[in-house]
């Protein structure tokens, strides 16, 4: 999984959740619910950011803890739908 | 695993007692009129279309935990016929513990094939998370407006809505409005003078359903994006309008020139020594200071305390002129995949809330006893 993934994503909750506090950045495995850094709304926010600066899609039914809930989860879900993307047939 | 799916008619209960415990603040079980109510809205709704139905979240063991409530209405703009999805009774059942529900729910509501994607009830929660998904927040379709009629009496009002025993001191509000309202210069904030408004009224009368639903057409066609309101849809929303039992009577009467014109029509609820609730206000270009001149004196006539509305930017200048006070309760929103087409609403152009929303229905105000 590109680092840079993980260091964007994690750029992003530090200065969208935690006011660009690094010091209270989270561990790569650590909650983003259970430590009250990410509610509802930061889920909603935490979406729209990975479909416009990463360039993908999310559909509803990905929006899970599976793939939401940690920095490394988020980080391996944004990685394996670009290999999708790129795996896809470009057409005749 | 969680799901979300849409609305079925087995969820029915799950539904109304989330809805009587977490919208209504009730801990008796939802009456039975309540489930008949949300099951006709939501599963027959008007202007039924199959693709755009209310959803149900589930949790891992399928049980329902989530609602979005889903009203489908057309709408045309420039020629062109949009469909359109009002979303309301936006609710999770211990939302704290399951951050993914509400923040699912709206995104599959917004995922849907709707070009119009609305809602006029959002509070502060689903505002933020409606921004979140680049929702648009319509300031002058989410003020609420405020025209105080009887200070004492509406501070009594107030009071007793809040503890019903303060209703005991009405008696005593009586005659120290009936004092102010002999003084002072109008237009005063704090009340509305003997004759202010019924020396400028025009005449009025009660509409029935098919002319109230005739004149619904009439006015919101002068509106860029309107409602495309089928007569039969139309004429069952203006007859559940009619069954607001904790707002009170229902005054519904269309507006006429001396001429016998038909210029405007209001819909309000409300009893003497109350404060009435506005849903529609319709006027014809031009003759909007003086509808709302006649919807106050038909007001104070009838003994209320004070009314209130929700905005509409053709009415703004009207009210601001005649002292009526704006707030905040909660926001109207639009989300268009078409950016193109948010523009009419921020413009002011687009006929918005009260029939264009949800606020017409039996949820907002009825007792369902």
């Amino acid at each position: 999984m590109p680092e840079s993934i993980k260091a964007d994503i994690r750029a992003f909750v530090v200065e969208n959740f935690l006011f660009g506090d690094e010091g209270d950045a989270p561990e790569d495995d650590a909650s983003l619910i259970e430590n009250d850094i990410v509610d509802s709304t930061g889920i909603l926010e935490m979406v729209s950011f990975l479909e416009e600066h990463f360039a993908i899609s999310v559909a509803d039914p990905e929006i899970v803890p599976e793939n939401f809930d940690t920095v490394a989860r988020l980080s391996a879900f944004v990685a394996g739908k670009r290999k999708t993307v790129e795996a896809a047939p470009t057409g005749a | 695993m969680s799901d979300i799916r849409p609305l079925e008619r087995e969820d029915i209960p799950a539904v109304a007692e989330m809805f009587q415990r977490i919208l209504r603040g009730r801990r008796k079980p939802a009456p039975r009129g309540a489930h008949a109510y949300l099951e006709s809205l939501f599963l027959d709704p008007p202007h039924r279309d199959d693709e755009i139905r209310s959803l149900v979240h589930l949790r891992d063991d399928g049980s329902v935990n989530g609602f979005m409530g889903v009203l489908p209405m057309p709408f045309t703009y420039q020629g062109q016929t949009l469909r359109g999805a009002i979303a309301g009774s936006f609710m999770v059942d211990g939302h704290e513990d399951d951050p993914y529900a509400g923040a699912r729910l709206l995104r599959a509501f917004q995922s849907g094939p709707q070009d119009l994607c609305l809602t006029e009830t959002a509070n502060d929660v689903s505002t933020a998370m409606w921004r979140k998904l680049r929702g648009t927040v319509l300031t002058d379709y989410s003020l609420e407006w405020l025209r105080v009629i009887r200070p004492a009496g509406f501070v009594t009002a107030m009071a007793a809505a809040a503890f019903a025993p303060a209703a005991i001191a009405k008696p005593l509000a009586r005659p120290f409005d009936a004092l102010l309202r002999r003084r002072g210069a109008p237009p005063q904030w704090t009340h509305v003078a003997n004759t202010e408004f019924s020396a400028k009224a025009l005449a009025t009368e009660k509409a029935d359903i098919q002319e109230t639903a005739a004149l619904f057409k009439q006015f919101a066609a002068t509106f860029a994006l309107h409602p495309k309101w089928t007569e039969n849809d139309l004429q069952r929303m203006v007859s559940e309008s009619g069954r607001k039992t904790n707002y009170g009577t229902t005054v519904r009467r269309k507006v006429l020139t001396r001429g016998g014109k038909t210029v405007g029509l209001f819909l309000y609820y409300g009893d003497r020594g109350g404060i009435g609730r506005v849903i529609q206000i319709l006027a014809q270009p031009g003759h909007e200071g003086a509808i709302i001149d006649t919807m106050l004196a038909d007001a104070t006539d009838r003994g209320l305390t004070a009314l209130r509305g929700r905005g509409q930017p053709g009415l703004v200048n009207a009210m601001l002129c005649r002292r009526f006070a704006f707030l905040h309760a909660s926001s109207s929103i639009v989300y268009a995949k078409d950016k193109t087409l948010v523009e009419p609403f921020l413009a002011g152009n687009a006929f918005f809330n009260g029939f264009a929303g949800e606020s017409w229905s039996r949820l907002l105000g009825d007792r369902f006893d």
